[in-house]
């Protein structure tokens, strides 16, 4: 199943690596990548869809850890569908 | 100032006296600011070996380790333990020097991603960008690597960083206390309930407890609440020696009576703990009749691998009162009691030659109070969880998560460092030994009063086991009989030893180990065929034990 993730991070180095290595490790296959920077450059939003048959929250449990996420918000996959 | 200069005025702001590390030519600028000043380095004779006596540190005392390390081959060299420091959320600071920004991302020499290497064995790491960046990094790292659940925090500083000048003016600081914890006791009038409720309770200790400082909480939430209860080899010291009803540890190697007891227990309240493979065996079969109440101060532990019926999150000191019931439960702590009386260790072992469980026990009874045991990774790790007994997690160092050979002797100099007043002792095997054995020129140096038992039975023990078990006695690489003389290598780094084979002589050794005042090695010979039980066969439930069995 494939689900949505919108996340708000500090613009920092590496900050997209450690979103996509802990989505790796903890065994959820990347769908969907976008991401843009704050007009200030400080913060990145990031749209991340990620597919699997576990829960989410195993994966967002993991991802609120990083030190350098201000904010993540699920969106499930048919919300986000309509929107686009 | 130089940034140098600034990041060893920052560390002693954060109390940091003692640091391990080995130089090289990307943290030069460093080590000169540490020439003269009045932070101790200990010099190791490998990064590996610096970042473990950090950990050791760290364990020991309860304060956080600092290493160091150049760019490069340093810094890959302290991989591994950082890496353990992750698994057994162990507060670490890494300082690794970089090459220059100006050369960052030609291969430079001695160049290597350190921050790419580092995401996924840190709890968090930094890549120092400008000189006005630093003070405030570093005193982030400290605030990273305490809070909530402790973890390593590796700062890459690039050459060019360590040597801009800066115009520093200590502002006054008050020590980071680790970010509040925020504790949520939502679900105490639940777990309450399941506590009252329950016929069979069991309390399941891992690290968490003494991490959080709960330590007290717990001797009383298990005096307010009688219980049976287990630990985690990291867990192992939470519960008061003169307990009647704690059943030792649980798991791939745990007492009979504790894998019992657990497997029919209907509540099991997880305390610190995250139902790790080697303590679940298979977890569809771990403990099945059980209710869970789960309390960590990690969010990502909860539901994670087991189902918690009530989830408490945050500070274990505030939890354990909140949760603490009555219970009534006198046939399960006798059912317990029998348990444990039946399955109770033998040390009735025939012939002359060492039993390791039997010499680690009389190790136990005759060690100072308050010694603390730094174990390595294998068969020997798995007897001292076992057959000793400890009044702290802190004076019991194992590698329990990452199970890193190599990790006792610099771990043993890093707790002797912080608690120069104790007994340390690293007991190893063979071939972890020589995993990390560069490090009898640290204890050289230093003359540090560090005591070595050596438990030598040729092999690779522990992988032969399971060569012997399950794969058919097939011993691919697991012999080690041309090992070298312990007792020799020893006395080239001015550190005297003695051999024993048999167990008349067990006595006398312990007390001349422990007369000598400086650091000693003890050589221990064993039978290879001894072997650890009982064992939970992979993919069984823990109740399906194999217990001693003829190799």
């Amino acid at each position: 199943m494939n689900h949505v993730l919108n996340i708000t991070t500090n613009n920092t180095p590496a900050i997209v690596e450690r979103l996509l290595q802990v989505t790796r490790y903890r065994g959820y296959e990347l769908a969907g990548l976008e991401l843009a920077s704050h007009a200030d450059a400080s913060s990145l939003c990031i749209t991340l869809t990620v597919r699997s048959d576990k829960p989410i929250q195993l994966l967002t449990n993991q991802l609120h850890k990083l030190y350098d996420i201000q904010q993540l918000e699920l969106v499930s996959a048919d919300l986000a569908m309509l929107r686009a | 100032m130089k940034g140098a200069e600034l990041v060893i005025q920052v560390l002693q702001q954060h109390g940091v006296d003692t640091i391990f590390g080995y130089p090289g030519g990307a943290i030069m600028p460093i080590y000169d600011a540490l020439y003269q000043s009045n932070v101790k380095h200990y010099l190791c004779r490998h990064e590996q070996g610096g970042a473990f006596s950090a950990i050791g540190y760290a364990r020991a005392s309860g304060k956080v380790g600092v290493c160091m390390a150049t760019s490069g081959p340093g810094a890959t060299n302290i991989i591994t333990s950082l890496a353990d420091a992750l698994l057994d959320s162990v507060p670490v600071v890494a300082i690794t020097g970089q090459v220059s920004q100006a050369v960052m991302g030609s291969d430079a020499f001695q160049e290597v991603d350190v921050l790419g290497l580092s995401l996924a064995i840190t709890k968090h790491s930094f890549m120092v960008r400008s000189v006005h960046e630093l003070e405030a990094t570093l005193h982030q790292a400290f605030a990273i690597a305490q809070s909530g659940r402790p973890g390593p925090v590796l700062i890459d500083i690039p050459k060019d960083v360590q040597l801009a000048e800066i115009d520093y003016r200590p502002s006054p600081f008050t020590k980071h206390s680790a970010t509040a914890i925020s504790t949520s006791l939502t679900n105490a009038a639940k777990a309450r309930q399941l506590i009252a409720a329950a016929k069979k309770p069991m309390a399941y200790i891992g690290g968490g407890v003494h991490m959080a400082g709960a330590m007290a909480q717990l001797q009383q939430f298990l005096a307010d609440n009688p219980m049976p209860s287990v630990t985690t080899l990291k867990g192992m010291g939470s519960v008061a020696k003169d307990n009647p009803h704690y059943l030792g540890m649980l798991g791939m190697h745990g007492t009979q009576a504790a894998n019992f007891a657990v497997q029919q227990c209907d509540l099991l309240i997880c305390l610190g703990a995250r139902f790790d493979d080697r303590v679940t065996g298979n977890l569809q079969k771990f403990a099945p009749e059980a209710k869970v109440i789960h309390v960590d101060i990690d969010p990502a532990e909860i539901n994670k691998v087991r189902f918690a019926d009530a989830a408490l999150l945050g500070d274990m000191q505030q939890i354990l009162p909140a949760i603490s019931s009555s219970t009534n439960c006198p046939n399960w702590l006798a059912h317990c009691a029998m348990l444990k009386q039946q399955h109770g260790w033998r040390y009735d072992h025939p012939g002359e030659r060492i039993f390791a469980p039997l010499m680690l026990k009389q190790l136990s009874d005759r060690m100072p109070d308050n010694s603390v045991v730094c174990c390595d990774v294998g068969q020997h790790q798995m007897w001292v969880a076992q057959h000793m007994r400890f009044n702290n997690p802190r004076n019991h160092l194992s590698s329990g998560g990452l199970g890193t050979m190599g990790f006792g002797l610099p771990a043993a100099i890093g707790a002797k460092l912080a608690r120069p007043q104790d007994t340390v002792i690293a007991v190893s095997g063979d071939g972890s030994f020589m995993m990390n054995v560069q490090e009898l020129a640290t204890i050289k140096r230093f003359r540090l009063p560090v005591k070595i038992v050596i438990i030598d039975n040729q092999r690779l023990g522990m992988v032969k086991q399971w060569q012997q078990l399950f794969f058919n006695e097939r011993y691919s690489e697991t012999d080690l009989s041309d090992n070298p003389d312990f007792v020799a290598l020893a006395s080239a780094f001015a550190i005297p030893g003695h051999s024993i084979t048999r167990k008349d002589e067990v006595e006398s050794a312990l007390e001349a180990m422990f007369t000598w005042p400086g650091p000693y090695l003890l050589h221990v010979s064993i039978d290879e065929k001894d072997n650890v039980w009982p064992l939970v066969p992979p993919g069984a439930a823990n109740e399906d034990m194999i217990t001693e069995q003829k190799a």
